[in-house]
């Protein structure tokens, strides 16, 4: 036989021949062992699948600015009370050309304190008509018609055919409308020209800079600027570089710790493979065909699984992204970042299968025959490595996040980092486990054994975990500053304020005792409709020698509350500019704050949490008082009505309380149909009420990606443990042979689990609360609002869930294992 | 010249307290054609003796040629290399690759040499026809009983120009039959030139060889001439 092969081509490396033999065997074994791969395969179709969603709604994901803006380059806010206001429009035309004119109105709406936007917007309009769709009805024509959004078709409790009485006029509703751009702009639409006297005039104009700079109003006054510059975009492209780079990340590290799984599990047949001849490059091209397979395999998966359910799950988005996914087109995508992706998840698929196969590939012929892995290396060298990375990492993510090469080196040299600190981790809690029973600490010790893969998984789990901590951090923290941020008397979306007035800083009506109690009575109402326990009376505090005003227009005469004001000296006069009410210093309302009547300061007028430069006590008197403020700390999530007038200020000064209204808490978040139960009994009883404008983040995204983090923990554990402890069969047998129980045997599989998870979570949680630090350049107090529930669900529950899964799943002995023999 | 050649070699694992010598200055000669048996009880070394001259790992110390080349001045590509083109190794547990069938397995070692697939299918269907397994080629490794997954071993241990077979513990997996006929290959791959060196416990097997060695604590504590086999008295000298 020997004479049949003497003569054949040999080349030095093998060439062609062998790549395609051992890429042949390699196929081969994933054909084979498809199911076996079939987890990290999942996971990486999966996260492809999500990097591609989150692509497509990054893509579709208009901003408020779009919102606003249409196709127009820039937004000129004229007042509409200039003077000038028709030559202003003849300059801006004069000046820019093609212009969108559109006239804001601002209509009360009755029991409400907010008012609604009445607008004479073209539906054909150069710049804004993709801000404006028909939903059912017509457009108006005429100058007694009117269409309406469904938000304002409930704030004004009308339907189409109904007659609404808007302004000074009544008008027929013919149709609704909305912003499909922005679903919560709720407004009025009538004919263009019928929004006079305007609010203020809206001018969109695709125009240059340097046009812009060149106009200016008449009277130089009254003009505000919005433009869709640069920053929002290079903004959100930096946050679509940061979520791609993230989720390349992702894989990349799932597949490393899949791939691991894999080597090790092929550690005897590659041994075969290097006793008959094949050298360390053969062993590597085996490792990474693998790896181009599954990357392969993966990225076609999950690109048809991330497109079917984009399509599919694109209208519930519209709920969470507020305006219309079809209006941009469901099919209108990035396709090149889509392909971009795919190649990206091939390559880090292949680029992933290098580290182990690498490794795999110096394991020593007869050691990787007897399937041995190879032994640990020492922790202080990646420790070292980790170390350096993580802490340039964090510092390009600090000082450099806005320049995108920067952004992606940043994420990669910390999470590679962390992956690199991992193995510490994971020798310091075997070390702290010294002492724990032996099931336990012989889980501990087999994670530093087989560190590789561990340490692998590790750094899966913790980016797993880091991302939805981060997340959950990020929005808790976005949700307090919307808590702070919110307008008209920073209200939480728990609250409700029932004026007796039209609101906080109007006349308070003059009112009997009777109507009083009725008034109460309708507020008592309210706090039943809203679901809350009960209300707070608010008292206004008033001059008792000012006049009672007079009603003007659709606004109650009354008594006017004292207030804080801006006083400026115009020429002969004074301007009083009211910025905020103040409230009397009832015991209740101060306990609403966490102050006590025997904690103010005697000779203080005015508690507050702000120290109120250059603001004056307004009481409707000649001179403004300036007030001395008490300046207090004010407990997390505590919101407004915090300002207040002492009663010894008020004595002081002869101000008499009055009661000015009802603030009402409920336990949670007000629903849009309470709000609307309470606007119908305010508006019956001649109330209005106040709530929160502004729609912020609600907590859900948070738990939402704990949960999902915790879930892709688990997945990660779940393939991880499963083969350390198979692996460890040997340990089984004998811990058997020595007279350990299944209970023994359960400890040691939930221990492994567990202490993966607990690792995880320390780690990833760790990282997301820097990650959140540094994008906000090292400000603490981003991280003041910790998302405790969530929080623990991760670094309590995702242990306790993979331990007690673990321990559970641990209790039958595989066949394999019971029939191995004693090493 | 030998074909393998092992001067004063020693192998040390672990080190302090945990320290093994398993082998301590062996010398070793195999000509071409001769088949030498290496005998010796659990722990005595042969396993290491073999790796060490199969080139699977390194000596401690000594010399190992192979050829007449100098494994410890090879690179890890080189003794490949080696590996693929002259030296044919035998395991105990067959070692085929799971996903290949009979034919590809014995075709490997040529493919990775850069043999094309044609060329080296054709030796290897060759290799299987001599060891009667030519109507197995397209089955896989676990389609096939003990006996036919180590005379496939074989076949791939010697085909192409291979001049030294090593096996270890070649019939420790079947029963005395099997065993018998894969002594009777590797014999008859030594017959045509091949150098060989046998472990085995089995006294019987170890009498198909020119030359037994015994092996205790790491060194040679003996070498003898075998007994002459059964075939002997068939082919009235020398087995064949």
């Amino acid at each position: 036989m020997n004479g049949a092969t003497t003569a054949l081509p040999r080349s030095a490396n093998g060439g062609r021949a062998a790549r395609r033999a051992l890429v042949r065997w390699s196929v081969r074994l994933f054909r084979r062992e498809w199911r076996q791969q079939l987890l990290v395969l999942s996971l990486l179709t999966l996260a492809v699948a999500a990097t591609i969603v989150g692509i497509a709604i990054g893509a579709n994901a208009t901003t408020t600015v779009q919102a606003e803006l249409g196709s127009a380059s820039h937004l000129l806010t004229i007042d509409g009370h200039a003077s000038k206001l028709s030559e202003d429009l003849d300059a801006a035309r004069a000046a820019f050309g093609t212009i969108e004119v559109i006239s804001h109105q601002d209509v009360v709406v009755p029991g409400s304190v907010a008012p609604l936007d009445l607008r004479d917007q073209d539906p054909h309009g150069a710049f804004k008509h993709a801000t404006l769709r028909l939903v059912s009805g017509r457009y108006p024509t005429g100058p007694d018609e009117a269409a309406v959004t469904d938000g304002a078709a409930t704030a004004l409790d009308v339907q189409v055919g109904v007659a609404v009485r808007t302004g000074d006029r009544t008008r027929q509703v013919v149709g609704v409308v909305e912003n499909p751009l922005n679903l919560s702009d709720e407004f009025v639409l009538v004919p263009t020209g019928q929004a006079t006297p305007a609010a203020h005039v809206s001018v969109l104009a695709h125009i240059t800079d340097e046009q812009l700079t060149s106009f200016h109003t008449i009277d130089g006054t009254g003009l505000s600027v919005q433009s869709g510059g640069d920053v929002t975009s290079s903004q959100a492209a930096a946050i679509m570089l940061a979520i791609s780079t993230v989720g390349m990340l992702f894989i990349g590290l799932l597949a490393v710790s899949g791939f691991t799984v894999m080597a090790q599990r092929r550690l005897r047949a590659l041994g075969m493979l290097e006793s008959i001849g094949a050298t360390d490059r053969h062993v590597r091209l085996v490792m990474l065909a693998n790896g181009a397979v599954v990357g392969l395999v993966s990225a076609i998966a999950g690109a048809a699984l991330g497109l079917t359910a984009w399509l599919g799950f694109a209208p519930h988005l519209e709920r969470i992204l507020r305006h219309r996914v079809e209006h941009v087109n469901r099919f209108d995508l990035p396709w090149w970042a889509l392909v971009a992706t795919m190649a990206l998840a091939f390559l880090t698929a292949v680029v992933a299968a290098w580290w182990p196969a690498r490794s795999v590939s110096r394991v020593p012929v007869v050691a990787a025959l007897s399937g041995r892995p190879p032994d640990p290396q020492p922790a202080h060298r990646s420790a070292a490595v980790g170390a350096l990375l993580a802490g340039g990492g964090y510092l390009l993510l600090f000082f450099w996040r806005s320049t995108a090469p920067m952004l992606v080196a940043g994420i990669l040299a910390t999470t590679i980092g962390m992956l690199f600190l991992a193995p510490v981790a994971i020798r310091a809690l075997a070390a702290i486990g010294g002492r724990a029973p032996v099931s336990i600490r012989l889980a501990l010790r087999d994670l530093v054994r087989y560190q590789a893969r561990s340490g692998a998984a590790l750094g899966a789990i913790t980016l797993a975990i880091g991302i939805a901590a981060t997340i959950a951090v990020a929005d808790s923290s976005m949700q307090a500053t919307a808590d702070a941020a919110a307008p008209n008397g920073n209200l939480r979306d728990t609250e409700l304020v029932v004026y007796l007035g039209r609101e906080s800083t109007a006349p308070i009506p003059d009112a009997s005792a009777t109507a009083l109690a009725t008034a109460q009575a309708s507020a008592q109402q309210i706090v039943t409709a809203v679901g809350a326990a009960s209300a707070i009376t608010l008292q206004a505090a008033i001059n008792p020698d000012a006049a009672t005003l007079p009603p003007l227009g659709n606004q109650p005469g009354g008594r006017m509350p004292a207030s804080l004001a801006k006083v400026k000296s115009i020429g002969n006069g004074t301007s009083v500019q009211i910025v905020s009410a103040i409230y009397v210093a009832t015991p209740e309302l101060l306990a609403s704050a966490g102050l006590t009547a025997d904690g103010l300061d005697p000779a203080a007028d005015i508690v507050s949490p702000r120290d109120l430069n250059g603001l004056q006590l307004e009481l409707g008197r000649r001179d403004p008082t300036v007030p001395k403020v008490q300046v207090y700390d004010l407990a997390a999530y505590t919101s407004e009505p915090t300002t207040m007038i002492s009663t010894a200020s008020m004595q002081r000064l002869n101000l008499q309380p009055i009661t000015a209204g009802w603030l009402i808490r409920s336990d949670s978040a007000l629903t849009s149909a309470q709000i609307s139960a309470a606007r119908r009994i305010a508006a019956d009883a001649g109330l209005t009420i106040e709530t929160r404008t502004t729609t912020g983040p609600n907590g859900a995204l948070g738990t939402d990606s704990t949960t999902i983090g915790a879930l892709i923990a688990l997945a990660v554990l779940a393939m991880t443990v499963g083969l350390i402890r198979s692996e460890t069969a040997g340990d089984l047998r004998t811990l058997t042979a020595a007279g350990a129980s299944t209970r023994t045997r359960r400890w040691l599989v939930g221990a492994t689990a567990g202490a993966l998870g607990l690792l995880g979570a320390v780690l990833g949680i760790l990282g997301a609360h820097l990650a959140v630090l540094a994008w906000n350049h090292g400000r603490l107090g981003s991280l003041a609002h910790t998302p405790i529930a969530n929080l623990l669900m991760l670094i309590v529950g995702l242990p306790l869930v993979a331990m007690t899964a673990g321990w559970v799943l641990a209790g039958r002995q595989p066949p394999t294992i019971a029939r191995a023999a004693l090493t | 010249m030998s074909m393998l050649e092992m001067r004063q070699v020693t192998k040390r694992y672990g080190h302090g307290p945990t320290e093994v010598n398993a082998l301590r200055g062996v010398d070793l000669c195999v000509d071409p054609g001769e088949l030498v048996a290496v005998m010796g009880p659990s722990g005595s070394g042969k396993s290491s003796l073999l790796t060490i001259a199969g080139s699977l790992e390194a000596p401690t110390s000594g010399e190992v040629f192979v050829g007449g080349a100098d494994l410890l001045a090879m690179s890890r590509n080189e003794t490949a290399r080696l590996r693929r083109r002259s030296i044919g190794y035998v395991f105990q547990d067959f070692n085929l690759l799971a996903g290949l069938t009979a034919a590809e397995n014995v075709a490997l070692p040529l493919e990775l040499d850069g043999t094309s697939v044609k060329v080296a299918r054709r030796a290897a269907m060759l290799a299987l026809g001599e060891l009667g397994l030519d109507d197995k080629a397209s089955r896989f490794p676990d389609q096939l009983s003990g006996g036919e997954r180590q005379r496939v071993a074989v076949a791939r241990a010697v085909v192409g120009d291979r001049r030294l077979l090593l096996a270890d513990e070649p019939s420790g997996a079947l029963d005395s039959e099997n065993g018998e006929a894969v002594m009777r290959l590797v014999r008859a791959a030594c017959s045509r030139g091949v150098a060989g060196v046998v472990v085995t416990h089995d006294a019987q097997l170890a009498s198909w060889a020119d030359r037994v060695i015994f092996l205790r604590d790491g060194r040679v504590a003996d070498s003898t001439a075998a007994v002459p086999g059964p075939e002997s008295l068939l082919t009235g000298g020398r087995p064949s």
